[in-house]
């Protein structure tokens, strides 16, 4: 004898349950479904995931063999940069296994054919592509960001709170920057079929976050922090961090939220001019 | 008689190579602009290592013998050489296995390793006019000419650099016989090896028990060697070699790399299970 249970209608749904823990919801189904698919290769995984943590190092080890050396940055110590690095991981860690994963996702799934699947489900665009994509070996920049940033933190001297809140605040925009970055790749995606090397173009550029500000040329410093908010990656939420001077912060603040909102338009505009035959 | 046989192999077997090369680059060709995305991406990154070390620069004369000049030098024809060795054969090799595919090859009258190798050819065909000639043009806008000191022995040096690379890559293309999936083995090794290799840092920055161990490490003569021998001089672990020694060595380094493929393979084969594909 079959079984029938009365569910709520979507109407419903959204009366009785806040949308954001909603949101989270499905965002958590979505994290359990992708690490269940991914289990059934644990070797690999967990090989992965150890390997995202040691390639992110791979500045950082550009900077320990910069100082081993006699050399250093300017106005800079080693533990600094390294912070800075850690910061810069950090944001990274975050951001690419929780939400960069859309873009894989919408590059994979417009490629295949399957980008249809996501339009016509009952929620955005944007939030299936996030949700879909949870990328779990992803983690390991995670944990490489904080072990960076720990190891980093030692060197460093008691830090007063005042710091702490100004480090957590600019990186709080870090991320807002990072998902911007996302909806320009994602948007990218769905026009520029099946280019996968959309992530090196990102990363590349993403490259000027890593190192401090002030090894750049005036015009980069104003193009990093007006234009395209890098500064904001690491350098200035660890300044801010170790209570370093940091001049042309709110307009890197404000670019970083004019960033997002063209990212935004852009991924939506893209949205629109994607054309399908069904899948 | 085997000889005469041996023979004939091979010169059926040229066409069916040159067959492989020009279908690679028609493929590929396709794809082009995949490809060409290195052409946004390298000189972004050229220019932060620009700013890195004209930042490290404005406080030492020397880092590690190398000059601000001749530092920009070796990361212009690292790259260069990093787009020329490219290639994906341990990736191609895993997807094979894993897919059950690779049984076609067993009944093809072909080597895999010649196949693979012969595709590496024909994509870099590609890859030679679409990414390192406008790079190279990039380079020069910069005022870097990578230019070799000794132009003989870097074609030499180069040429044995591409076979190493394309044998170091199927080599750890081959554990997939024991794993089937090996993306994050694969990478790891391949990490190890650019690392090695010499092609996001000079290895004479390394700590000097890292570079003694590194001499004896096939990766350096990926990147490095060819690197040092377009500056025309060869220093690792505080030794010293000329160019001809160290191509000669870099030439027993290919000839050991591919025994020991062979051998690999051998025992990797005998692991290999297929149904229909």
């Amino acid at each position: 004898m079959a079984h029938t249970v009365d569910l709520p209608s979507p109407e419903g749904q959204q009366i009785r349950t806040n949308p954001v823990i909603q949101w989270f919801r499905i965002y958590l189904h979505g994290m359990k479904t992708s690490l269940a698919a991914r289990m059934a290769y644990r070797t690999d995984f967990f090989m992965s995931m150890f390997i995202m943590m040691v390639v992110e190092l791979g500045g950082p080890l550009v900077t320990v063999l910069i100082y081993d050396n006699g050399a250093s940055f300017p106005g800079w110590q080693k533990h600094e940069v390294l912070l800075l690095q850690g910061v810069f991981l950090l944001s990274r860690g975050i951001a690419f296994p929780f939400f960069m994963g859309m873009v894989w996702n919408t590059i994979m799934r417009v490629q295949e054919g399957t980008y249809d699947l996501l339009l016509i489900k009952p929620r955005s665009i944007l939030q299936m592509s996030i949700i879909t994509a949870f990328d779990s070996e992803d983690l390991g920049k995670l944990i490489g960001g904080l072990l960076l940033f720990v190891y980093a933190l030692q060197s460093v001297p008691a830090l007063p709170l005042a710091n702490w809140l100004s480090f957590f605040f600019l990186f709080i925009f870090s991320l807002v920057t990072m998902f911007a970055f996302g909806l320009f790749m994602a948007g990218l995606g769905i026009i520029w079929i099946g280019n996968y090397r959309i992530y090196e173009i990102f990363m590349t550029v993403m490259e000027f976050g890593l190192y401090p500000r002030s090894i750049f040329t005036k015009m980069f410093q104003t193009i990093i922090t007006w234009v395209i908010p890098l500064s904001l990656l690491g350098s200035f939420p660890a300044s801010a961090l170790l209570g370093k001077p940091i001049t042309d912060v709110l307009p890197a603040v404000i670019c970083s939220l004019v960033f997002l909102l063209a990212g935004l338009w852009f991924y939506h505009r893209m949205v629109r001019n994607y054309t399908s035959a069904g899948g | 008689m085997t000889e005469a046989i041996e023979k004939t192999a091979v010169k059926k077997a040229q066409p069916v190579f040159r067959a492989v090369i020009q279908a690679t680059y028609k493929e590929n060709f396709a794809f082009r602009n995949n490809m060409a995305v290195s052409l946004i991406t390298q000189p972004v990154f050229f220019l932060v290592q620009y700013f890195i070390w004209r930042s490290v620069f404005e406080a030492h004369d020397t880092v590690s013998g190398f000059t601000f000049d001749t530092m920009l030098y070796y990361f212009a024809v690292a790259s260069l050489i990093g787009y020329l060795n490219w290639d994906d054969s341990d990736g191609t090799l895993q997807r094979l296995v894993q897919s059950g595919k690779f049984i076609t090859f067993q009944l093809r009258p072909v080597s895999h390793l010649y196949y693979a190798f012969f595709e590496k050819v024909g994509h870099r065909i590609l890859a030679f006019w679409v990414e390192m000639i406008p790079i190279f043009c990039f380079y020069l806008l910069f005022g870097i000419k990578p230019i070799p000191a000794v132009p003989g022995w870097a074609i030499l040096s180069l040429a044995l650099s591409f076979v190493l690379g394309f044998l170091i890559n199927y080599t750890i293309g081959i554990m997939a016989f024991w794993l089937v999936k090996t993306n994050g083995l694969t990478r790891a090794l391949l990490v190890i090896k650019d690392l090695c290799s010499g092609l996001f840092l000079p290895l004479t920055l390394f700590p000097d028990e890292v570079q003694k161990v590194l001499f004896f490490l096939p990766f350096q003569f990926v990147s490095y060697v060819p690197v040092r021998v377009f500056m025309g001089d060869y220093e690792l672990a505080g030794i010293h070699m000329s160019i001809p020694q160290i191509v000669g060595l870099q030439a027993v380094m290919v000839v050991l790399t591919f025994f020991l493929n062979r051998i690999i393979w051998h025992f990797a084969i005998k692991r290999f299970t297929g149904v229909g594909a």
